[in-house]
């Protein structure tokens, strides 16, 4: 098949990929722009560790056609802090000892940002079906729910 | 070894909540897994694999797929002509010789420039298979005249068991005739079992059932190898311990183990899963044969359909006891179904069962049964939340007939330190007791009846406890600690740091040496240059290599008081070190800085060596850990759906020398647990074949089926492990069924004895009342 150009804003820059046409967002994403932050840990879209913001919109990268994204805009883990450091978020995520082993900590925190450009004040309710989406192995959700929520100025139940 | 380091001040070191260094790196996206990295000439590799849980290959037809545009090579097992036909191990069976023995085990492997091509590739390869009969389920596959699954003549493995804490004292057992399936055999018997049970007052008798889970790790396995020139390989692995890795495949590809570097990437969970090779060699061969850097990774379905799950397991357990509450005999049945491959900790597994309370006479048989599935490995305290499940299950059911209290009649019978397990080693130091006591001092123990009373119209609540642990495992390490021409410290070992144990075993060089973390640096090293380091399992890495960089910091701080002794003319027991300055004792502005000596070791014509602390201890002491867990539970007994509204664990962690990441493992661990306990398995149809292969049929817990885990440390100092610590990944995986199941029973009454404990079932057993 032949490739296709795929133009759109990522991160808040403008690009330009040759990327087959079945090929995945998350796979234009991986291997034709380097951004690694997302990470495939299904494929079908049940595990929330390739998460990206399209147009602002949460969305499983691994389940969007690359050239679904054509003209539109794209916010990976790696543009999350804006130029900044870390969000608030990130920082909380660093100060509560949430990353183990890390690998759905990106899609987690996309999850995050995207229920914080929502809903400024969520409850721990709110934020446990926020990040449902997000499988994570290692560390029981706690300290993540309780990182989201101090990040968010509402304080859920120390666990 | 000295278990408490005395330093002058206390350094920001051990006992701290300090937050891992790399957390930056982890909350931006910029850690590099294996499938992150991507050299240039990058081929991909897949794996086609049998649809059959067991048939004979009568042939395999590669050209169609070796013409495909893009396509590097195509291997199958005549391509490698050291693959043994009698593999004792998943690494070894490689590619499938002649006969397959699982659904999803690999026959032929493809490179190629994109993974679509190397995708359309498999679908070119023309394989004509005789499909035989398959075992499928254990206990059928215990008998004589199954259709075998190993070759005749393939050793046991029992390296896993070794690695997780292994027991001594365990008769091995001849096997009945002709039941060909049978691998390993365990008998442990004290006393006399059928007096006991006929002197009993209340005898009950169940078997519970525990199906196979994966360890649900969330990156799937990965690896990426590339030879150079001179026939170094180098393995860029998703591995658990990479000298174990190291080890598999030097052997696998019968080549020496100098000439593997296996590099240690970041790895995104493996909780056993990853300790053995499993996709390292024939990666590697397709990076021989191809002379390109390959790179292979799993996806979910081979994951989920050929990875290496835990085992399942049933327990048939039938105790006598008097009416006041005095045991009297156990018997008990351990079936471990290993799938393709023997490996299960069936030892450890056994004495389990009838070590935690003390029954005067036992009897335990235990079983390895080989059956046409996907070989089995550990998964987080390897069949431990299996026997607990079964023995504390069966706990409250006699507290119940005799109208006993559940957590009273636990501490008269529970094991303590110098007590004989059922292998009739003494228990080593532990605070199964402690744990316990201070469980049922938590007010949602106190409070039960009112939970009890507090449900609303429909619906039923209870709760439940239960108390679970490990041996801890063991295993030689080593460690270097030098210090830099600028006064800091740099930390050296092959510890795959997979949870962030890095940071504790920062914290103990720090306060070992007397020196503030910040000025401490660790680093993971790959196989070529860090000291042979064993695997991040068995809750040892804190414990054993924790222990070696204690002792590699107090080494480098005697070479440095020495040093220092010479230029400040005092006697080295008079030194100390505080604030980056070896000072003497009582005369403040004496003095020599820790960077004048790190100097002094650097310098072209020094006379002084440089400070090098090494530190290779082999253990042989275990620190066995407890946890227990309570659940409070809401059940809707039309639905059967069980809504966890709090959960809570106590544990003994020795020492907590990073309470931040003790609570992580505690809450992390509790949360897998309570997979097992109520969603997780893997189903297979009656021909062997996986029926959920993915993550929406595959269900494991998410934030929205939990409330915040709630932990309770408890310190009670191991006696050889570094400041007290014990291992603290394993204990929290062990107690949530049995503390659900029993929680289960007292809301709505009915006891469920196999897992998991889904909405359907309770439903069913609640209607069947």
């Amino acid at each position: 098949m032949a490739k296709q150009v795929l133009s759109f804003t990522v991160n808040g820059e403008r690009v330009e990929a040759l990327v087959q046409p079945y090929v995945t967002l998350l796979d234009a994403l991986r291997e034709d722009l380097g951004l690694t932050g997302p990470k495939e840990g299904c494929g079908t879209g049940d595990c929330g560790a390739c998460s990206v913001h399209l147009d602002g919109k949460l969305v499983a990268s691994c389940l969007v056609l690359a050239m679904q994204a054509r003209g539109r805009s794209v916010t990976t883990i790696e543009g999350l802090a804006r130029g900044a450091a870390l969000t608030p978020v990130q920082e909380a995520f660093v100060r509560h000892g949430v990353p183990q082993c890390g690998f759905c900590i990106p899609g987690v925190l996309m999850a995050a940002a995207s229920l914080l450009a929502e809903n400024a004040k969520p409850s721990e309710e709110d934020i446990r079906y926020a990040i449902a989406g997000n499988l994570c192995r290692c560390t029981g959700y706690t300290k993540m729910v309780e990182a989201i929520s101090e990040a968010a100025g509402t304080a859920a139940r120390k666990g | 070894m000295a278990s408490v380091m005395k330093t002058t001040r206390d350094v920001k070191g051990v006992g701290l909540s300090i937050p891992r260094p790399d957390g930056p790196e982890k909350v931006t996206g910029k850690v590099q897994y294996v499938a992150d990295i991507q050299p240039k000439g990058l081929l991909h590799a897949k794996l086609l694999r049998s649809p059959h849980a067991h048939a004979r290959i009568k042939r395999i037809d590669t050209s169609r797929a070796k013409a495909l545009a893009g396509v590097r090579a195509v291997l199958t097992a005549a391509d490698m002509p050291y693959l043994k036909k009698k593999a004792p191990t998943r690494a070894h069976a490689v590619l499938a010789i002649d006969r397959v023995v699982f659904a999803g085990q690999p026959v032929a492997a493809v490179a190629a420039d994109e993974v679509a091509i190397a995708e359309e590739a498999l679908d070119l390869i023309d394989v004509e298979y005789e499909v035989l009969a398959a075992a499928v389920d254990p206990l059928e596959s215990m008998t004589p005249g199954a259709p075998p699954v190993a070759e005749a003549g393939t050793e046991a493995d029992t390296s896993e068991a070794q690695a997780h804490g292994s027991v001594s004292g365990v008769a091995a057992v001849a096997k009945p005739a002709k039941a060909v399936n049978i691998s390993q055999q365990a008998k442990l018997a004290r006393g006399d079992v059928a007096k006991g049970l006929a002197a009993s007052d209340v005898v009950i008798e169940k078997t519970y059932r525990i199906p196979m889970v994966h360890q649900g790790y969330l990156e799937p396995h990965a690896v990426l190898a590339q030879w150079d020139t001179t026939g170094q390989l180098t393995l860029w692995a998703s591995t658990q311990g990479s000298f174990n890795t190291r080890s598999e495949v030097a052997e696998v590809l019968e080549i020496a183990e100098n000439r593997i570097k296996v590099i240690p990437v970041e790895c995104g969970g493996g909780f056993g899963g990853k300790i053995r090779a499993l996709c390292e060699p024939v990666t590697a061969e397709l990076a021989r044969v191809t002379g390109r850097p390959v790179r292979y990774v799993m996806t979910r379905r081979e994951e989920l359909i050929a990875g290496m799950p835990a085992p399942q397991v049933v327990i048939k357990l039938k105790t006598g006891v008097k009416r006041d509450g005095t045991l009297m005999a156990l018997d008990g049945e351990l079936i471990i179904e290993s799938g393709a491959f023997s490996g299960a900790v069936l030892a450890v597994g056994a004495v389990f069962l009838a070590s935690l309370y003390k029954w005067p006479a036992f009897e335990v048989r235990g079983f390895e049964v080989l059956t046409h599935k996907p070989s089995i490995a550990a998964y987080r305290a390897p069949v431990a939340p299996h026997t607990i499940y079964a023995i504390d299950s069966h706990m409250d059911q006699i507290a119940d007939a005799i109208g006993q209290d559940p957590v009273a009649f636990r501490l008269r019978h529970v094991q303590r330190e110098g007590d004989p397990m059922a292998n009739n080693q003494p228990w080593a130091s532990n605070a199964g007791y402690e744990v316990l006591e201070r469980l049922a001092q938590h007010p949602s123990w106190k409070k039960r009846d009112e939970w009890k009373k507090s449900a609303p119209a429909g619906r039923l609540r209870g709760t439940g406890l239960s108390l679970g642990g490990w041996l801890g495992g063991l295993q030689p390490t080593g460690a270097t600690v030098r210090l830099n021409p600028d006064g800091s410290l740099s930390v050296l070992t092959g510890q795959v740091d997979i949870a962030g144990t890095n940071i504790a075993l920062a914290q103990i060089a720090a306060t070992a040496y007397g020196i503030d973390i910040d000025r401490v640096k660790i680093t993971t090293g790959d196989t070529d240059v860090a000291p042979m380091t064993g695997l991040s399992a068995g809750s040892k890495t804190v414990y054993t290599v924790g222990a070696a960089v204690l002792q590699a910091a107090q080494d480098a701080r005697q070479q440095t008081l020495k040093i220092a002794a010479t230029e400040l003319e005092a006697a080295v027991q008079d030194l100390d070190i505080e604030d980056g300055k070896v000072v003497v004792r009582g005369v403040p502005d004496k003095g020599v800085t820790l960077a004048s000596i790190g100097k002094k070791g650097n310098l072209y014509m020094s006379k002084v060596p440089p400070v090098l602390g090494v530190a290779n201890p082999a253990f042989t002491q275990q620190a066995p850990a407890f946890a227990a867990q309570l659940a409070r539970i809401e059940v809707d007994p039309d639905t059967g759906e069980v809504t966890l509204h709090e959960f809570v664990v106590v544990q003994d962690v020795g020492k907590a020398i990073n309470p931040l990441a003790c609570e992580g493992q505690m809450q992390g661990g509790a949360v897998q647990s309570l997979g097992i306990a109520l969603t997780e398995r893997l189903m297979y149809d009656d021909k062997g074949r996986l029926m959920n292969p993915s993550l929406l049929d595959y269900r494991k817990l998410t934030a929205a089926d939990l409330p915040n885990i709630e932990c309770i440390i408890v310190e009670k100092p191991s006696p050889a492990g570094p400041f007290g610590a014990r291992g603290v990944g394993e204990p929290p995986i062990v107690p949530a069924p049995a503390a659900i199941a029993n929680a289960i029973e007292d809301a709505t009454g009915v006891r469920l004895t196999e897992l998991p404990m889904t909405p359907e079932r309770i439903a069913l057993a609640v209607a069947r009342q």
